[in-house]
């Protein structure tokens, strides 16, 4: 103890003077407690004041963010565990927008808000989450990709079994649960390896590098794996997508449409993070290569591009092909990952701001689809199209967005990661980002035949009953003709994002 | 606003207003759908005639397209890459101008045979006209990026035209046609990535999605993968042969060519009538136009090194489809197998690189898309009268339909290939650039020339053979009495309609000057830019 004494002051210096840039976050935990204490005294009919306050407390922490945009530099924290840049502030204004948009969509599902327990403890996560989201994208050591990790994985297990009333809901809570411990602890174990290889937490460190370059390739290629079966578990890219499609179909589907967009997203803000100083360090000192990121995002990304376009053909239940669909966009984005340079992050930030867009917009319109006529089979959609029009009409707008057809902004960021991939292989040449493109393009045509399924039964084919289903007006339907009608406008004027 | 623009997106405007206007007028829809065409007709008929063919060549020089637009459009810094710059870029020149033209009377004549469409009207108008604006869209862009969003914007309406207006196998035809032309135009994106990436704008000095650009090969980037000097390899195969091929068959499988032709006959016989007329009238031509403006223009050297098998293609195509033609029972698809026979011509012309094989093509393509909407037309007209098609079920109507029977003769005859009618001229260039090429630059044996011929008399064979069966003899229905009631002679419309197109092809072959007039300078130029390779 007595060693540090001299440092002390300028430690607590520099954790003080940190907090300073951490205010979106700071003002997170503000709204956390103030979220709870509403809901105790101002219970209501559906936790509206907890809502509002929820609301209003992520946007200002987003204007936070926003503010501190201007002029940005890289900035580390805290002994360097914690980075901010222009990429951090960018993917946390996605997770804010998201957050939100996952808020309004609780406040406007029946099945969460007819439920015993009401949606105040919902919305009472949503700050918690959200600041486990901004860590993520911020983390530059293991023990803060771990924690941050752990706070979006513990609300996440908490809300895929918030409403569990059916035996598929409860194992599909259970699955997350325990999948996710399993991948989190082979994801320490793997931590623990690269601590004890260099004796340093910080990735970034020269120490850490140099010291990785020391030990033996096989064991460090050991450590970097399991590592990333935890950051692949958010992913859920192939072969770590098995828990994707009976949790995404068993939750709540506001919790799915969260759980498949903000912590998927999140999942390549730490990917980012983590493979950075990797490929520093590779260009430095070309002769030591401490591990094939490249390739093994390469092969992952194949996988989970061709498994996840293709499994999801056979999909008739609309959360599950959506879960399958989001696999294979992973894969996709993955692409521009691999290609890992200034234009494939501007790259990785469209598509995925695009994705959360498309993501959000689909789930809302499974469930309005899904309260208004208790269709969950996509053969259960026939006819529909000419009864729920409105509805029916921003499907395609989003479906054709997923696939990415121009005029939607999904063809523009599309056209960004194929690219970003093209950029990537003009310079290498190699085979594999070839592959890469290839399979790109096919399974766009792939994932095509799927997504048309839905406009297929609404449109093409008659409905054989006479049922006409209840139609009530739901707020839910202006914000997904606001998000499609931002699909479009993106796609024709991308510059606006800028 | 410009006259392209407003050619472009005035069908937009009508279509939001067919859009917010209620249900309860719908009667209306299709009169505004007729005011807007009407007035398309209008503008292109002013761009037709002020268009000056000799001055405005076009091709690869922005200076010689007439009413050229360019506004910057979408400007996003890229970081290390520089800016990627992408411009709203319309002109036309001898290649794309009588599109305009044509594609507004295809229009006019797929509204008016929208008079039969009963359900869900309001549905059926707006795709048509965003429809209509895509087409439009294509012939005029000259951004790559403009390009591909007006070309993938075409599907998506077609897709539901045919799926929901369609008949009774509508789904699996529009999903095949989706997913077929799809197939082609993903690749065709990865082509134009690679040529951004190859290409630089000299007035800015950033990668460019502008075609003219791609088409001068001083502005190809040392070492790019499409660089002409770097002759860049992909698996053991030129690159420039290879974005080439990929490029072309995104555009055959729309013309269609044999053996991707095979989404057509379902696309043509499910569709309803006015769809029918529309794909096979000025969709197919939208391949055609591709491999002209984009294939040939962009990649020259390809084009010779491959216009043997260009050749080929386009001569299998004609054989094969006429005896598919043959064989057929059903009329609509009869129909639709000489269309891809017919639109081999276009590919055996375009594969001579000489100026009669080019013109022939274009001329074959405007005259196809005069004759087909008018043969699919005429279908239309007894299947919804009674609501069959087969060949055998119909016999001797020339003596109860005698207008009609006149008019398919008229049909029929023109599309065989008889002097006086457009298709003889068409055909006839086509032929004599086929023939000529082994002596002028040996592109394309003389075979292929006489193979071609071969398919002008199939093509006689199939149609005599149908007219004799269906039209002449003694009168007898498959349904009987009851048919002969329905089977009423054409009304005022549909007589319109007909007479419209049967003056416009025999016109064009009369004065085959008026079409090549305008774009004898165009395809003078594209063949100069060829030969310089």
């Amino acid at each position: 103890m007595q060693e540090f004494l001299p440092y002390l002051s300028q430690l607590i210096y520099s954790g003080v003077s940190g907090f300073a840039h951490l205010i979106p976050e700071i003002i997170l935990t503000i709204v956390f407690i103030l979220v709870i204490v509403t809901d105790l005294f101002f219970p209501g009919k559906k936790s509206s004041a907890a809502f509002w306050v929820c609301i209003i407390g992520i946007t200002i922490s987003a204007v936070a963010v926003y503010l501190k945009n201007p002029g940005l530099i890289r900035i580390s924290l805290f002994n360097n565990s914690i980075i901010i840049d222009q990429l951090a502030l960018s993917f946390k204004l996605i997770f804010s927008a998201v957050t939100i948009l996952f808020a309004i969509f609780i406040r406007y599902n029946k099945a969460l808000q007819n439920h015993k327990k009401g949606v105040g403890d919902l919305y009472m996560l949503l700050p918690a989450v959200l600041i486990g989201l901004n860590l993520m994208s911020m983390s530059a050591s293991l023990l803060m990709i771990y924690i941050s990790i752990e706070m979006v994985s513990i609300a996440s297990y908490l809300m895929v079994g918030y409403a569990s009333a059916t035996a598929k809901q409860t194992e599909a809570a259970m699955k997350y649960a325990l999948f996710g411990s399993i991948c989190s602890a082979v994801m320490l174990y793997g931590m623990s390896l690269l601590y004890a290889f260099t004796g340093s937490i910080n990735i970034g460190d020269e120490a850490f590098l140099t010291g990785l370059s020391l030990v033996s390739e096989p064991a460090v290629s050991l450590a970097m794996i399991l590592v990333l079966v935890g950051i692949g578990f958010k992913l859920s890219f192939v072969p770590l997508h098995f828990w994707t499609p009976d949790v995404y179909e068993g939750a709540p589907t506001p919790v799915t449409a969260f759980l498949s967009t903000a912590p998927k997203i999140a999942g390549f803000a730490l990917l980012i993070r983590f493979i950075e100083p990797f490929t520093l360090f590779a260009e430095t000192h070309p002769d030591k290569e401490l591990f094939d990121f490249k390739t093994a995002l390469t092969i992952v990304a194949l996988l989970s591009m061709i498994i996840g376009n293709f499994s999801a053909i056979w999909q008739n239940n609309v959360k599950r092909m959506l879960a399958y669909s989001a696999i294979g966009h992973t894969g996709f984005a993955l692409m521009a990952i691999v290609s890992f340079s200034d234009q494939a992050f501007t790259a990785i930030l469209f598509y995925l701001g695009i994705y959360a867009i498309m993501n959000m917009a689909a789930f809302m319109l499974v469930d309005r689809i899904e309260e208004q006529t208790g269709a969950t089979d996509v053969r259960d959609y026939k006819g529909l199209g000419k009864i729920l029009k409105l509805e029916f009409v921003c499907f395609v707008v989003v479906l054709v967005a997923l696939t990415g057809l121009p005029p939607t902004a999904g063809f523009v960021a599309k056209l960004f990661v194929f690219s970003a991939a093209f950029q990537q292989y003009s310079i290498s040449e190699s085979l594999w980002t070839f592959s890469l493109l290839i399979v790109g393009a096919v399974t766009t045509v792939v994932s095509l035949f799927y997504y048309l399924k839905i406009p297929l039964y609404a449109f093409l084919k008659e409905s054989e009953s006479e049922l006409v289903p209840t139609r009530k007006s739901n707020g839910i339907i202006y914000v997904v003709i606001f998000l499609s009608a931002l699909l479009i406008i993106f796609g024709l004027f991308p510059d606006i994002l800028k | 606003m410009s006259l392209l623009s407003l050619l472009i997106f005035f069908p937009i405007v009508a279509g939001s207003l067919i859009l917010i206007l209620p249900f309860k007028q719908r009667e209306s829809y299709k009169y505004i759908a007729l005011a807007t065409v009407g007035l398309q007709i209008l503008l292109s008929a002013f761009i037709y005639f002020n268009f000056d063919g000799n001055a405005f060549t076009g091709i690869a020089t922005q200076s010689n397209y007439q009413l050229v637009e360019r506004l910057p459009w979408i400007n996003l810094d890229l970081g290390s890459l520089g800016k990627l710059q992408i411009d709203y870029f319309l002109g036309i020149d001898g290649l794309s101008m009588p599109f305009l033209l044509l594609t507004s009377i295809v229009m006019l004549i797929a509204v008016i045979s929208s008079w039969e469409i009963k359900a869900n009207l309001k549905g059926y108008f707006v795709l048509l006209m965003l429809l209509n604006t895509a087409v439009m869209g294509v012939f005029c862009a000259l951004d790559f990026f403009l390009f591909y969003v007006f070309y993938e914007l075409m599907l998506l309406p077609l897709y539901f035209l045919i799926g929901m207006w369609g008949g009774a196998r509508r789904e699996y035809a529009a999903i095949k046609f989706f997913l077929y032309t799809l197939f082609g135009s993903v690749f065709m994106l990865l082509v134009i990535i690679g040529l951004y990436f190859s290409v630089i704008d000299p007035e800015t000095g950033s990668h460019t999605f502008n075609m003219l650009h791609m088409m001068n090969p001083a502005n190809y980037v040392d070492g790019s993968i499409f660089s002409l000097v770097g002759n860049q390899q992909l698996f053991g195969m030129s690159a420039r042969l290879l974005g080439f091929i990929v490029l072309f068959i995104a555009f055959a499988i729309k013309v269609p060519v044999v053996p991707l032709h095979t989404w057509l006959p379902d696309a043509h016989v499910e569709a309803p009538t006015p769809v029918s007329i529309i794909l096979a009238g000025i969709l197919l031509k939208v391949g055609g136009y591709g491999i002209l403006r984009i294939c040939v223009s962009i990649f020259p050297d390809a084009t010779i090194d491959s216009a043997w098998w260009l050749g080929l293609i386009g001569v299998v195509s004609i054989i094969y489809g006429a005896l598919n033609a043959l064989a057929q029972t059903d009329l609509k698809r009869l129909i639709a197998y000489s269309s891809v026979s017919h639109m081999g011509f276009v590919l055996l012309g375009i594969a001579s690189v000489t100026a009669e094989g080019i013109s022939g093509a274009m001329l074959q393509m405007i005259s196809h898309g005069i004759l087909s909407p008018m043969l699919f037309f005429l279908v239309g007209v007894i299947y919804n009268r009674v609501h069959s098609r087969e060949i055998g079920d119909f016999k001797g109507l020339a003596l109860i339909m005698p207008k009609y029977t006149t008019f398919i003769m008229i049909a029929f005859f023109a599309s065989l290939g008889l002097p006086g009618f457009s298709a003889f001229i068409a055909e006839a260039f086509s032929l004599i650039g086929a023939f000529t090429s082994e002596s002028v630059n040996g592109l394309l044996p003389r075979w292929m020339a006489i193979g071609g011929s071969l398919g002008i008399l199939l093509g006689a064979a199939y149609l005599l053979w149908t007219l004799q069966r269906m039209f002449f003899g003694e009168t007898i229905l498959k349904g009987g009495e009851s048919w002969r009631i329905k089977l009423s002679d054409l009304n005022k419309r549909e007589v319109f309609a007909l007479t419209t197109l049967s003056i416009l092809a025999l016109v064009l072959g009369i004065l085959p000057s008026l079409a090549f007039d305008k774009m004898n300078g165009s395809v003078l130029e594209l063949i100069r830019l060829v030969s310089l390779k």
